[in-house]
């Protein structure tokens, strides 16, 4: 028997992983990374939530999550492709034409 | 904050039978519990069957012909020999991105399969709203040349 | 729990753009240079569904007893503000089909993806609006942030535009996850995802589910969360860092859009879920930590809008900045639960940024090379019709009276004022002050500087021009005869009282 607060606990430490990977990673596919990751969080704190209320409104938000997911993995693939063809290059320090 | 130390919630009240339960059904479960399982066991053997069955037979009927590059692996047109670090072609990843998108999307009839019995014609027609829906995008995806081999 | 009601006419507006949208799919994968058919059919689409949002105008109105009207289990829910916030995203989605043909036709970008992709955003922000559940405000909110994303990296070849798109995306994923997580744990605490019910939970402070009381610290670790990820979206101050870089580097009939209607999404998101749902006489405790906080982000919005404006050399980041500090005018319509003088001031402030936005447009020239101010010097006289419509339309966003920005902070500065927040509102007034410099220093760049280079006349296609002329006469409107469209808005705030 696994309590709620345990997956609450882990769900809320993957988020971390993937807030601070973003801030800390350099190249732009392993940003991604830990925005998926901490989407991922979101769906385990859903699910557990879910299962703990034995209520299924949380079950059916993670659906949704898991298919935006997936069309915003493509979205944001096809748009590194796009910065990788023109600058060859993915390491956010270097995407820096834009700035004051 | 004691209260999310359970696992569930207590259920309010012990759960209610609404069905009357099958005769035969109740007989086997009561012997054993696993005959519930007995489907899984037979759609197991099904799938296992099924390959086996389909390439005994083709094996009889086509003519046996080698060369050296039907006798390799496949491996969806890589060289299956070699670095396993070797990189990949960009053009898969069009393709890639278009299996990932139609693949996801069909997560959403799995519970519209649970409750088809319920939602009968209603439920078929939104379904095909939905499939056709995703028909033309994949059509808009053949016609601007995504699935070409460029 | 509500019963299953599936009620197609109260999302036929959306269920028309959508259909309008993959049929301008369809006809630009048929047909080769189909730009200026695709602006008709995305304007009769859109007109279409003006006029259905209309009849549902009517029916809210003639139902007002019941209350809002739901459907789909209550994940739709229409009232007159959801509608009022609907109409200002067709009128942004209109103007900004009608200024992109221009940018599609010069450079020869395909119009279909960019049309349907208008569409689709325009469906999702509609969803926001009309949401009555988080799965509907998540669900609506990446629907319009993908299609937007798209849009931002429309130039494919261009670097500007790929690195805007690409800041975009990360960080609007990033505030994404943020939200997401904020409406988990709200779920968690009031145990269900019904903007409804939870705010009966709320009110009850019990556990939907269980009836027990809810556990506070998780309501409020989410609704922190929530107001992090809102504060992405419609760019307050610590939250603001994308918006100059991703408003530059988009083409900027893009900008047009992206600064007006995503964001007014988001506002109207954010009233459904922090005015209506955890509303002031509910959760008094709640309903004043987050109040506090948004003084706090408010002023800071403000301030840091106007004073890093002055500074700005090129016109998008300008009108970046500019836009940020709208959005904290705006917030202070939200600490007077008063969602009218939101609507109306995201209403003004749509229709003068694409204004604004169109000039820029057009004086920037094919592939937007001259967005610096400094490419600018001496341009008033040769264009003279264009450097006056951007003059009003930068007076109009600096607050002059006879203009429709005047009257949206008017409204918004005097309900905050009858309510008691007189701090910020001074602040704000004295910030209005200060954006008169950097309104009207593209002005000095134009009049009064020699010019440095030989700039050609800048041309325009019809359908910008016709653009600029709508987005004037919206302005002038809105800033002289405010008072049909306001009295038309305080009926409707009668009915939705609860």
């Amino acid at each position: 028997m696994v309590p709620l607060s345990w997956y609450l606990a882990l769900s809320a430490v993957l988020f971390t992983i993937g807030a601070v990977g973003v801030f800390v990673k350099r190249n732009v596919i392993s940003i991604f990374m830990c925005i998926e990751l901490m989407l991922n969080a979101v769906n385990l704190t859903l699910i557990a939530f879910s299962s703990f209320y034995r209520e299924v409104s949380g079950q059916l938000f993670v659906f949704i999550v898991m298919t935006v997911a997936a069309a915003e993995a493509g979205v944001g693939l096809a748009l590194v492709i796009a910065v990788f063809r023109n600058r060859e290059s993915l390491n956010t320090d270097d995407i820096n034409l834009l700035k004051l | 904050m004691i209260f999310f130390l359970q696992e569930q919630i207590p259920l309010p009240n012990p759960p209610i039978s609404s069905a009357p339960p099958v005769q035969v059904n109740a007989i086997l479960t009561d012997i054993n519990p696993i005959v519930n399982y007995l489907p899984i066991l037979l759609l197991l053997i099904i799938a296992i069957s099924f390959p086996v069955v389909a390439l005994n037979i083709s094996s009889f009927l086509r003519r046996t012909v080698f060369d050296q590059a039907k006798l390799s692996a496949y491996e969806c047109g890589n060289d299956p020999v070699g670095d396993a670090r070797e990189r990949y072609s960009v053009r898969y990843y069009i393709i890639a991105m278009l299996f990932l998108i139609f693949d996801v999307e069909t997560v959403f009839l799995f519970p519209w399969a649970i409750i088809y019995d319920q939602l009968a014609i209603f439920g078929l027609i939104e379904i095909f709203i939905f499939i056709g829906i995703l028909i033309v995008g994949y059509y808009y995806a053949w016609r601007k040349g995504a699935l070409e081999w460029v | 729990m509500q019963s299953l009601n599936l009620n197609y006419y109260y999302v036929l507006p959306h269920i028309i753009l959508s259909i309008t949208g993959i049929m301008s799919l369809l006809f630009g994968a048929f047909n080769k240079q189909a730009h200026r058919d695709l602006v008709f059919i995305n304007s009769a689409g859109l007109i279409t569904a003006g006029v259905s949002t209309y009849r549902l105008w009517n029916l809210v109105s003639s139902n007002a007893k019941d209350g809002p009207l739901t459907a789909f289990s209550g994940m739709v829910v229409l009232d007159h503000m959801s509608l009022a916030f609907i109409f200002i995203f067709l009128i942004v989605a209109f103007l900004s089909t009608l200024l992109s043909l221009n940018f599609l036709e010069d450079e020869d970008q395909s119009p279909e993806e960019f049309n349907s992709l208008l569409l689709f955003a325009t469906v999702g922000m509609m969803l926001m609006a009309s949401a009555g559940d988080m799965v509907m405000v998540f669900l609506g909110l990446e629907i319009a942030s993908i299609a937007t994303y798209v849009l931002a990296g429309y130039r494919k070849t261009d670097l500007r535009s790929n690195e805007s798109a690409l800041k975009y995306f990360i960080l609007g994923s990033f505030s994404t996850a943020f939200l997401l997580y904020g409406m988990a744990l709200v779920y968690g605490a009031t145990g269900s995802t019904n903007l409804e019910t939870i705010s009966n939970a709320i009110k009850s402070g019990n556990n939907a589910i269980t009836a027990q009381p809810m556990v506070m610290e998780l309501l409020y670790v989410g609704a922190g969360m929530l107001l992090v990820g809102f504060g992405f979206k419609i760019s307050t101050a610590p939250f603001h860092v994308w918006t100059p870089d991703v408003y530059q580097g988009a083409p900027t009939s893009v900008t047009a859009f992206m600064a007006t209607g995503p964001k007014a999404a988001a506002f109207v998101a954010f009233l459904r879920i922090f005015v209506f749902t955890f509303a002031a006489s509910y959760s008094f405790q709640l309903h004043t930590t987050w109040v506090n906080l948004l003084q706090v982000l408010a002023i800071l919005t403000m301030i840091i809008g106007n004073i890093v404006a002055l500074s700005q050399t090129d016109i998008k980041r300008v009108l970046a900045y500019s836009s940020i500090a709208h959005a904290g005018y705006a917030l202070i319509g939200f600490l007077a639960d008063d969602w009218i003088s939101v609507a109306f001031y995201m209403l003004t402030y749509s229709i003068m940024n694409i204004g604004a936005f169109a000039v820029v447009s057009v004086m920037a020239g094919k592939g937007d090379e001259k967005t610096e101010l400094e490419n600018w010097a001496g341009m008033g006289f040769k264009s003279l019709g264009l450097s006056i419509a951007l003059l009003v339309f930068m007076l109009s966003m600096a607050g002059m009276p006879l203009t429709g920005g005047f009257m949206g902070k008017f409204f918004i500065f005097k309900t905050a004022w009858d309510k008691g927040f007189h701090i910020i509102v001074i602040v704000a007034v004295l910030n209005s002050a200060i954006s008169v410099y950097y309104y009207l220093r593209p002005m000095v760049m134009l009049f009064f500087r020699d010019e440095n280079e030989t700039n050609p006349t800048p041309l325009m296609s019809w359908t910008t021009y016709v653009t600029i002329l709508l987005a004037l006469a919206g302005t002038f409107y809105l800033g002289i005869m405010p008072g049909r469209l306001f009295s038309l808005l305080e009926v409707a705030k009668d009915v939705l009282v609860k």
